[in-house]
């Protein structure tokens, strides 16, 4: 599929992979996404990888073969029951279950299936991991140019928002992926209850610290905010624009607890994403840090 | 000339579960692994039966048996529903379709629930082929 979006294309949401282990993302966040049944979705991929390591070649043991059955069919039954629900409805669906890498085995899946969304939940891997190995999440946004839907670990917070479209927080930086966020933002219109949209101004940018200069750039932020919130009424979505000043990754999470969020949208540009595994992305360590579930719109690249 | 019997099933381990009782059977057996190929093979090799799974990647059984029901020229081709999903689904996914897409289709010639002992299947493709 050609992910290559033009500005002034809408994207729609037609058919989305949704990756489980289970223990982190179930039915709860499935059906959190079934409202885009009013927009386009129509087509469901289930995809359940299971670790090389769970079935690997053991001393003594060889490869565990009945494992690997018993995973799969676990799967396959937990697959059963939740595509059930979903044919009813009159929605296609398909599965994989497959021993594999995740990563690797998710771009397969994207290259066969052509999804318009990737939903996936939070890497169990600590911190220190993350640094050197990459996250699941940033590991996946270096390499594909789908939008990707991060649900958080059940266990930590134990919230999967019933309506995930309800209140969506937008943080632009007006970046030509955050234009292309704008398009996709648009494919959601019959969904979205009401996006707030905001820009956060780096201290570091503003040229004095007086309260004369803070005003003329939030007025000039502001402006383009206005203008963007239009754009977006005229096509039936209600919007609301806000202008933060201070460290981005705070006041966004700041935002989203401040105006009851349901999700936050972010696009992530190239650059951001070659210079996380160094400095740390805005968009990656907040899908890695908040609480609130969130939609990263990568950025064009070659892959 | 022997019977052609056409298998969609993504799970390799029961397409060849099913081509064993086939060939043993005196029946030409034919796979395939999602919705899309089947489709594409029921084209080109005009099989005498389907044996049919639901829940498969790249086009599932549900979009495939409703091609097929739709089809003028494919329509009286006799399918075996062969798969894990319970028939309750399967009729209130079509009919939910009948009513969003318009039109109606038969219920299946077969519905057999996975699993099934060879006996079972050999029977159910005989009931519709001998």
């Amino acid at each position: 599929m050609d992910m290559n979006i033009e500005i002034g294309e809408i994207m729609e949401i037609k058919k989305l992979l949704f990756v489980t282990k289970f223990e982190e993302l179930c039915y709860d966040a499935l059906n959190s996404l079934l409202a885009l049944r009013n927009a386009a979705l129509e087509h469901v991929i289930f995809l359940n990888v299971i670790e090389r390591d769970k079935v690997a070649m053991k001393r003594g043991s060889g490869y565990l073969k009945e494992e690997e059955v018993k995973l799969k069919e676990t799967a396959n039954i937990r697959f059963i029951d939740w595509a059930e629900n979903l044919f009813e409805m009159g929605m296609e669906v398909g599965a994989y279950i497959e021993v594999s890498s995740l990563i690797p085995e998710i771009l397969k899946v994207v290259k066969k299936e052509a999804p318009d969304l990737i939903v996936i939940g939070r890497s169990h891997k600590g911190p220190l991991e993350q640094l050197y190995a990459g996250s699941d999440v940033s590991e996946l946004m270096r390499r594909t140019e789908v939008p990707i839907l991060v649900f958080k670990h059940m266990m930590e917070d134990n919230i999967v928002p019933e309506k995930l479209f309800k209140r969506p927080l937008f943080a632009t930086n007006w970046s030509d992926t955050g234009k292309k966020t704008i398009e996709y933002i648009k494919g959601f219109k019959n969904v979205i209850g009401e996006i707030h949209i905001m820009h956060v101004v780096k201290e570091s940018t503003l040229k004095s610290p007086n309260a004369h200069e803070v005003q003329k750039v939030r007025k000039v932020e502001r402006k383009r905010l206005d203008d963007l919130c239009d754009e977006l009424e005229d096509m039936g979505i209600n919007a609301r624009p806000h202008v933060y000043v201070g460290d981005p990754q705070k006041e966004i999470e700041k935002a989203a607890k401040g105006y009851q969020a349901s999700m936050i949208i972010l696009g992530s540009s190239e650059k951001a994403a070659i210079l996380e595994r160094w400095t740390g992305s805005i968009s990656k360590n907040i899908a890695d840090k908040s609480a609130f579930p969130c939609l990263l719109i990568p950025g064009k690249k070659n892959i | 000339m022997s019977k052609k019997v056409l298998v969609v099933d993504d799970d390799p381990d029961v397409r060849s579960f099913v081509v064993t009782v086939l060939e043993e059977n005196q029946y030409m057996p034919l796979t395939a692994q999602d919705g899309i190929e089947g489709f594409e093979m029921i084209e080109k090799e005009r099989p005498d039966l389907v044996i049919l799974d639901v829940l498969m990647p790249r086009g599932s059984g549900i979009r495939l048996y409703r091609q097929l029901k739709t089809n003028e020229n494919l329509k009286k081709i006799p399918v075996i529903m062969f798969t894990g999903i319970a028939l309750r689904s399967f009729l209130k996914s079509q009919k939910a379709l009948d009513e969003f897409k318009g039109g109606e289709v038969p219920e299946p010639d077969i519905y057999l629930e996975k699993p099934v002992t060879p006996e079972e299947l050999v029977a159910a493709i005989k009931k519709k082929l001998d």
